[in-house]
């Protein structure tokens, strides 16, 4: 694993190599990913990797070449190429990047976990062991993903910025019953793998496979739903993208285009991308090296803030800045987004408590294979997955066939009843590319009108 | 770097059951205008070296970018203290058989994507925006390219040792109009990163990106104001495209064999098909031939060998609407006895480890005719073209799909414009419902980008070879 000092040194050197208006981001990571399925070990995963990645900037335009190798001619030839890059754009003429952000100093965080940093990659192993104890103990058939990471990034820049990061993360899932049967679902998200309890997370996902009796099936119809905290940041990670991204916002495309300032969701709602949340996965800067500062996005109901890298907010115009929420060094076509959303807990002590005033609804632990239908109504569509339960004269009456559900999350926010008090980090990341842990914040809570709209 | 890894290999045999080690160098350049703008060029190389060995049936890989002999040994050891520190697995089912693959390949590419200049395909892309360009309601205007040049070499202890050269090019356009609350969006020649085919840059320019920009827009401009699509049960044209997406989640998912073992149920899910169902489960009407082809020209699942150095095939999934085969590889053809592996392992850079990866899973030519010929045969029903949203369960079993455009179809005659269709079903009632495919002139090759699967995720990139196909009884929406 490369030392915070030994990335600066690169991402110095790579600055130089570029020369003129440059920034480079050197980031390497560690990590171990084990997975189970039918009880058994499947694939077990150690990576070692580093990038450094280098923006050119020339005349309003960007040029970005990535580097595998630290050495200086590996820094040289990818700061050659973003040059040249930068350069063939400028033949266009000007372009609109407004130029690199000034310095500035980001606040410390308690992100980073030395002892997973450190980890054996056969502690993977163990960790698997102590998940298939609990299900022989219950006899009961497991598929679990452990994985941890480490990972270390330094960015400078030719405007003077100097700053350096690191952050670990552990992961554990579990998917407990038969591959033909009902089967449950239990996760958790942290910095450090020693605060996740793997056999109490694999007995939480057998508890919710072995619910007795036969599955009921429930009709096409909106229903009143509590939604464990998985479902939540499922739904809250979408609408990070199809709400908040500053560049789309600014383009008419977002879902609070021309709506900031109104009334979106429930009274209740405050949500807010916040770094340093207690729980949360922190980080100091983003892939611009701009400080992550909290900012609020619902606030009592009521739409107040999007996102912006340095690109977006030059779009945004009106004097806007950067929010620290760049993912790539110069701005993704995607544009940028929260990666640190808290939504802020209610009044329920349990889940049980907000099951207690529901005549007939549904319980969801979590939805999968969520993706926009009409995302500027934040319009989603996806199915429920492992743990949906019949909910009867206020408690959980027994197991119920999975739904799909075709919804808008703002309009569930506006239905929504309750929350529970205490919010818990879900991770929702799959760790597609380079490793960049991130998650959602968040409490369960009760809805009405959940949209039904087939059965599976 | 071959030589390095055999000899790695042979330092491995009599430390584990099985090893092998793939060294991977990718290059990668990408370029967008938006807007007008030029934005977002970027380029990137890539290199490393995967291991990955099988200890008491347990499996452990480690990469690393450093592709010294020392750095191998270094990543060998890791993969087998790794393999070692995982829970037992006695009984594990040995590895199907496969000869030593020896050799070397290299997909086609004619036009080397590196070697044209920056200022050509920028210009090429300048020009498709501007010809998006003209209507204020049209909020986001973006042209892309796409250039990827990936080079392996794999040993094993089984005596494996070639070289394989992968060209990968590609192109878009996409227009999103916005007019109060109703946004619409249009791609060409397809969603999802546009139409990418393992060749030259000789395919970008046949895309003729700018040539379609203006009809690209004025369709998303016209979609604002279009009826929106009648809801009911109704029979449907969809366009080649969208016969790829529905192919590749209802049926190429839903026939990796590792899926249908379980192997994926803590992420990717698993498979409404099990492995008992090969040779008699009806999967859907006599017009469903789906054939698993690693050997097709320009397909980006097209291959000399797999990842586990398996020779690429080309074998029937479904004939005649019934299950005959499923993607395997080396390890689950083991597990169910098959005589050797489908040649379907393939991983994501030097990084990340095999799975099973759809091939090239092509819907084979019918007797329909073109589009024109499907639609003439349907008095009442809709047109849907270009996929714009996916979703279906974690079995394959239950979809719902939207489009970005619609268009009736009355009296056997393509009509006026719908707008926000979304259809749903279940998969075999689906492709029971298959009434009539294209015939080999309406037939064409579809590549995507964006597969994703496995932990630590992987995206694979796979084509699909597809025409347009009619289905009868369809539940169609509006998402209105």
């Amino acid at each position: 694993m490369r030392s915070a000092d030994e990335l600066l040194d690169a991402a110095r050197r790579g600055v130089r190599a570029a020369g003129g208006e440059a920034l480079a981001r050197a980031v390497g990571e560690r990590s171990v990913t084990a997975r189970l399925a039918r009880s058994a070990p499947t694939q077990a995963t150690d990576v070692e990797r580093v990038r450094v990645e280098i923006l050119c900037v020339r005349d309003g335009h960007t040029g970005l070449a990535v580097a595998t190798g630290l050495d200086d001619a590996a820094l040289a030839a990818a700061a050659r190429r973003a040059h040249d890059v930068a350069a063939a754009a400028g033949h266009a003429g000007p372009g609109d990047f407004p130029g690199l952000p000034a310095p500035a100093v980001a606040r410390g965080h308690d992100g980073f976990d030395a002892a997973t940093a450190a980890l054996d990659a056969r502690h993977a192993g163990g960790e698997l062991g102590a998940a298939l104890a609990e299900s022989e103990r219950a006899g009961v058939e497991l598929a679990a993903t452990w994985t941890a990471g480490a990972v270390t990034e330094a960015v400078a820049s030719s405007r003077g910025l100097e700053a350096t990061d690191a952050v670990t993360d552990a992961q554990f899932k579990a998917v407990a019953g038969p591959l033909a049967g009902p089967r449950g679902y239990a996760a958790r998200t942290a910095v450090g793998a020693g605060a996740i309890d793997v056999a109490a997370v694999a007995h939480e996902a057998i508890g919710r496979a072995s619910s007795r009796g036969r599955p009921v099936a429930i009709g096409c119809n909106e229903v009143t739903v509590v939604l464990g905290p998985d479902a939540v940041a499922e739904l809250l990670d979408l609408l990070g993208a199809m709400a908040f991204d500053g560049r789309a916002h600014a383009e008419g495309r977002g879902a609070l285009s021309g709506r900031l300032g109104q009334r979106v969701a429930a009274p209740g709602i405050s949500l807010s991308d916040s770094v340093r949340f207690p729980g949360t996965l922190p980080r100091a800067f983003d892939a611009e090296g701009v400080p992550k500062a909290p900012i609020p996005l619902i606030q009592d109901g009521v739409a107040h803030r999007v996102v912006h890298d340095v690109r977006s907010a030059a779009r945004a115009g009106g004097g806007q800045a950067s929010t620290g929420h760049a993912t790539t060094p110069g701005g993704a076509v995607a544009g940028p987004g929260p990666r640190n959303l808290v939504l802020a807990g209610g009044g329920a002590t349990n889940e049980a408590e907000l099951a207690a005033p529901v005549e007939r609804g549904l319980y969801v632990t979590r939805l999968w294979y969520l993706n926009p239908v009409r995302a500027k109504e934040t319009l989603v569509t996806g199915v429920t997955r492992e743990g949906t339960f019949l909910i009867e004269d206020g408690r959980i009456a027994g197991p119920a066939h999975e739904v799909r559900v075709t919804d808008s999350v703002l309009r569930l926010l506006s239905a929504t009843e309750a929350l529970t008090r205490q919010p818990r980090l879900v991770g929702t990341t799959q760790f597609y590319g380079p490793r960049f842990a991130h998650g959602v914040v968040c409490p369960a809570l009760r809805a009405s009108g959940f949209r039904v709209t087939a059965a599976v | 770097m071959l030589d390095a890894l055999v000899d790695l290999m042979d330092a491995a045999a009599s430390r584990c059951a099985y090893a092998d080690a793939r060294w991977v160098d990718r290059s990668r350049e990408s370029a967008s205008v938006v807007d007008g703008a030029i934005e977002a060029i970027g380029v990137s190389d890539e290199e490393g070296i995967g291991v990955r060995v099988r200890v008491d049936g347990a499996w452990g890989f480690a990469a690393t970018q450093d592709v010294s002999r020392a750095g191998l040994e270094g990543g060998l050891r890791r993969a087998l203290a790794l393999a070692e520190g995982q829970p037992r697995r006695p009984g594990a089912a040995p590895l199907a058989p496969v000869g030593p693959a020896r050799g070397s390949w290299e997909g086609p590419c004619a036009v080397d994507p590196f070697g044209v200049s920056l200022e050509e395909k920028l210009g090429l892309l300048l020009a498709a925006d501007e010809a998006m360009a003209g209507d204020a309601r049209i909020a986001r205007r973006r042209a892309s390219t796409v250039a990827e040049r990936t080079v392996k070499a794999f040993a094993s202890t089984d005596g494996a040792a070639c070289e394989q050269a992968f060209t990968e090019c590609g192109g878009a356009i996409v227009a999103v109009a916005v007019e109060g609350g109703e946004l619409q969006v249009r791609s060409f020649p397809s969603a999802h990163d546009g139409d990418v085919a393992q060749a030259g840059w000789e395919h970008v320019r046949a895309l003729d990106l700018p040539g379609h920009g203006a009809r690209v827009a004025d369709e998303a401009v016209a979609l604002l104001s279009a009826p929106p699509c009648p809801a009911g049960p109704t029979t449907v044209v969809l366009g080649s495209e969208q016969v790829a997406l529905q192919l590749h989640e209802s049926i190429g998912h839903a026939l990796e064999l590792d899926r249908m073992l379980g192997s994926e149920a803590a992420y990717a899910g698993t498979s409404w098909v099990a492995p008992d169902d090969v040779g008699s489960l009806r999967y859907g009407s006599d017009a469903l031939n789906v054939v698993a082809d690693a050997t097709l020209p320009g397909g980006l699942g097209t291959y000399g060998w797999d990842d586990e150095g398996v020779p690429a095939r080309r074998f029937r999934l479904v004939e005649g609407g019934r299950l005959v085969a499923t993607l395997s590889s080396r390890e689950t053809a083991g597990a169910t006895g098959l005589g050797g592996s489908g040649g379907a392992m393939r991983a994501d850079g030097f990084a990340r480890q095999p799975l099973v990866r759809m091939t090239n899973v092509s819907l084979e030519p019918g007797d329909g005719g073109t589009l024109e010929d499907l639609v003439s045969g349907v008095d009442e029903g809709l047109y849907l073209e270009t996929n714009r949203s996916w979703s279906i369960d974690d079995r394959r079993l239950h979809f719902q799909f939207a489009t970005e455009l619609t268009r009736e179809i009355r009296g056997g005659e393509l009509g006026g414009l719908r707008r926000n269709a979304v259809y749903a079903g279940v998969t075999p009632r689906f492709w029971a419902s298959l009434d009539a495919v294209g015939s080999a002139e309406a037939w064409r090759v579809h590549g995507l980008l964006n597969c994703g699967k496995g932990e630590p995720g992987q995206l694979a990139h796979v084509s699909h070879g597809t025409a347009p196909a009619r289905f009868v009884g369809v539940d169609v929406r509006t998402a209105e």
